[in-house]
C-alpha cells in the first residue's frame, strides 16, 4: 500500500510572518481609533460650537437670563 | 460650571477656552492612538509561544520609532506653541481688573473706576437660595462686560493662590510679591464660577470665584453705583 505523502508543513519564519499580518493591523487599529475619536467626538463637537454660535444671539440670552433674575448686578 | 460627574471640559465661553479644548481633542487622539498600538502589542506578545531569541540587529525598525514618535511630538508641538502665544496676545484692554488672593478669599480692584474694589467670599451654604450652588456662590460677584478684552492682574496677599476660571479658560497663579497678567474675555453673557487652585490653606477650597458678565453699558451702570445686592 503507497502511503501517502504529507505536504511538509511550514517550519520556518512563522513568527515573522505573525509579526507581518499583525504590524499592519495594530497600525490600522491604532489609526481606526483615531479616526474613530476625530470624527465620532472631535468633528461633532466643532460642529455643534459652529451651529450654537451660528443663530445664537447675546441680546436675547442676556435679556432670558436678566428675566430670570440671574443677574445681581442688574436691577 | 461642572455638570455632576462631568468629565469633560466646561463648555468653552471664550475663543481661546474654544481652542484650547479643539487641542485637547487633538492630543487625546494622538494618544488613543498611541495607547491603542500599545495595547493592540502587548496583546500580541501575550497570545503566542512563538519567540525569537537571535536578534542582532534591528535598524530599520529602530529608524521607524525614532521618526515616528518625533512626528507625533512635531504634531502635538505646532499647535500647542500656536495656542500658547494666543494665550499671551495683549489687544488693548478695555478694563483692567486686579483679583489678589487672601486666606480664604479674593479682593478685586478695578483701578479704572474711583474707588471700586471689594472682597469676595464665599457664600455659606446655610445662606444660599434655592438654585444657587453649593461651595461656588460668593457674596459679591466680580462684575465684567462681556465681548471685551480684560487684563486680569493677579497677586496674592499672603500664601501661593491660584485664580482659575475654567470655562474662560484662564488659571493664573496668584504669586505674593509678582504680578501675573492674564486675559479674559467673554463672548456671551452670563455666570462664569472657577475656584481657587494652588493649596493654600485649610479653607483653599472655599474661596470660589464668581464673574458675571453683562452689556458694557449696564456694567457702567454698575460701576457708577455699584449695585451690590
Amino acid at each position: 500500500m503507497a502511503s501517502e505523502v504529507l505536504a511538509k508543513p511550514q517550519m520556518r519564519g512563522l513568527l515573522a510572518r505573525r509579526l507581518r499580518i499583525h504590524m499592519v493591523g495594530a497600525f490600522l487599529v491604532s489609526l481606526g481609533v483615531a479616526a474613530l475619536y476625530k470624527f465620532a467626538v472631535a468633528e461633532p463637537r466643532k460642529k455643534a460650537y459652529a451651529d450654537f454660535y451660528k443663530n445664537y444671539s447675546p441680546e436675547k440670552d442676556f435679556e432670558e437670563m436678566k428675566k430670570a433674575g440671574i443677574f445681581r448686578s442688574i436691577k | 460650571m461642572a455638570a455632576p460627574a462631568q468629565l469633560g471640559l466646561q463648555n468653552a465661553a471664550s475663543p481661546i477656552m474654544e481652542e484650547l479644548i479643539a487641542f485637547h481633542d487633538h492630543a487625546l487622539m494622538i494618544i488613543f492612538l498611541i495607547s491603542s498600538l500599545v495595547l493592540y502589542i502587548i496583546s500580541l506578545m501575550l497570545t503566542t509561544k512563538l519567540t525569537h531569541t537571535s536578534t542582532m540587529n534591528a535598524q530599520e525598525i529602530e529608524m521607524i520609532w525614532t521618526i515616528l514618535p518625533a512626528m507625533i511630538l512635531i504634531m502635538i508641538a505646532l499647535p500647542s506653541l500656536r495656542i500658547l502665544y494666543m494665550t499671551d496676545e495683549f489687544n488693548k484692554p478695555y478694563l483692567t481688573l486686579k483679583a489678589i488672593g487672601h486666606q480664604w478669599y479674593w479682593s478685586y480692584e478695578y483701578s479704572d473706576y474711583e474707588d471700586l474694589a471689594f472682597d469676595s467670599y464665599i457664600m455659606p451654604t446655610y445662606f444660599l437660595e434655592p438654585g444657587e450652588f453649593r461651595l461656588l456662590e460668593v457674596d459679591n460677584r466680580t462684575t465684567l462686560p462681556m465681548e471685551a478684552d480684560i487684563r486680569v492682574l493677579i497677586s496674592s496677599q499672603d500664601v501661593l493662590h491660584s485664580w482659575a476660571v475654567p470655562s474662560l479658560g484662564v488659571k493664573t497663579d496668584a504669586i505674593p510679591g509678582r504680578l501675573n497678567q492674564a486675559m479674559v474675555a467673554s463672548m456671551r453673557p452670563g455666570l462664569y464660577y472657577g475656584q481657587c487652585s494652588e493649596i493654600c490653606g485649610s479653607n483653599h477650597s472655599f474661596m470660589p470665584i464668581v464673574l458675571e458678565f453683562i452689556y458694557f453699558q449696564d456694567f457702567e451702570v454698575w460701576a457708577s453705583y455699584l449695585y451690590i445686592v
